[in-house]
């Protein structure tokens, strides 16, 4: 069985950052990349395919919960279980706060325009074209669920390491 | 926390660099900044990427804000050295063709 790695923070903008550093070398667990400088393990910059996967889907579902659950108001935890493997990371950020209208989110447009680029809206389409799965269950607690494979081609390298 | 951003202006036009992450907490200081940067009806304004590490959908639409304004005000924007995760969200939202990354 895979171990889980549990964070807690206050459903706050303020403690994103944190969760976010976590989710990236958790996803580096995976992925088995480094980060650019050697010297600061925990430098911002990810350049892995998986890694920018999940640490950008991340971002935005970390977003969604502490804008529109918790209103950006500090009256809550988000509580985030990550739990990565040897071939995929999964992700269970739930919260106490306003349930999300996810069906309501207007897709973007097929084709863009450069006179009208959107400026909004694009968060969840990140998230879900980034990663294999995103799930949301409206509480109380609301339960986001996100998965990312490692390509088929990385895990028959590293199974060929072992 | 350090603004992770910075504007030069030379009589060539307007450079605004940006570094770290460009996110929900750090956008609405840039957006604040091209406000500024707007106000002098730039000719040109280059927006350096080079050094930034991450972005997510607020800082996209801050880049966006930048390159509608700028050429509502007949200036034009080109926006260089994006790479790694930014670059890759720039793709995902077709927005390289865009901004011709």
């Amino acid at each position: 069985m895979n171990p889980t790695i549990r964070l807690t923070v206050p459903g706050t903008l303020r403690y994103r950052a944190i969760a976010v550093r976590v989710v990236a070398e958790a996803a580096r667990l995976v992925s088995g990349s480094a980060t650019r400088d050697p010297n600061d393990p925990l430098d911002n910059d990810v350049r892995h395919p998986f890694d920018t996967a999940v640490v950008s889907a991340f971002m935005e579902i970390f977003n969604n919960v502490a804008i529109h659950a918790y209103q950006r108001k500090d009256v809550g935890p988000i509580q985030i279980a990550i739990t990565p493997s040897a071939t995929d990371i999964t992700i269970v950020i739930e919260d106490h706060g306003n349930a999300f209208d996810i069906e309501g989110v207007a897709p973007m447009p097929s084709e863009l325009d450069p006179e009208a680029l959107p400026e909004g809206g694009m968060g969840l389409h990140i998230a879900k074209t980034m990663l294999d799965e995103v799930t949301y269950e409206p509480g109380p607690p609301n339960l986001w669920r996100l998965m990312k494979r490692l390509p088929a081609n990385q895990i028959a390298r590293e199974a060929g390491r072992r | 926390m350090a603004t992770p951003f910075e504007t030069k202006t030379t009589p060539s036009g307007t450079t605004l660099v940006v570094r770290g992450s460009l996110d929900i907490n750090s956008a609405p200081a840039l957006a604040e900044e091209i406000d500024r940067i707007v106000g002098t009806k730039p000719a040109k304004v280059e927006c350096d990427l080079s050094a930034l590490d991450l972005i997510d959908s607020s800082g996209v639409a801050a880049l966006v804000k930048l390159y509608k304004a700028v050429r509502a005000v007949g200036g034009a924007v080109a926006i260089t050295g994006a790479r790694d995760q930014p670059l890759a969200i720039f793709k995902l939202l077709r927005m390289d063709k865009v901004f011709n990354l």
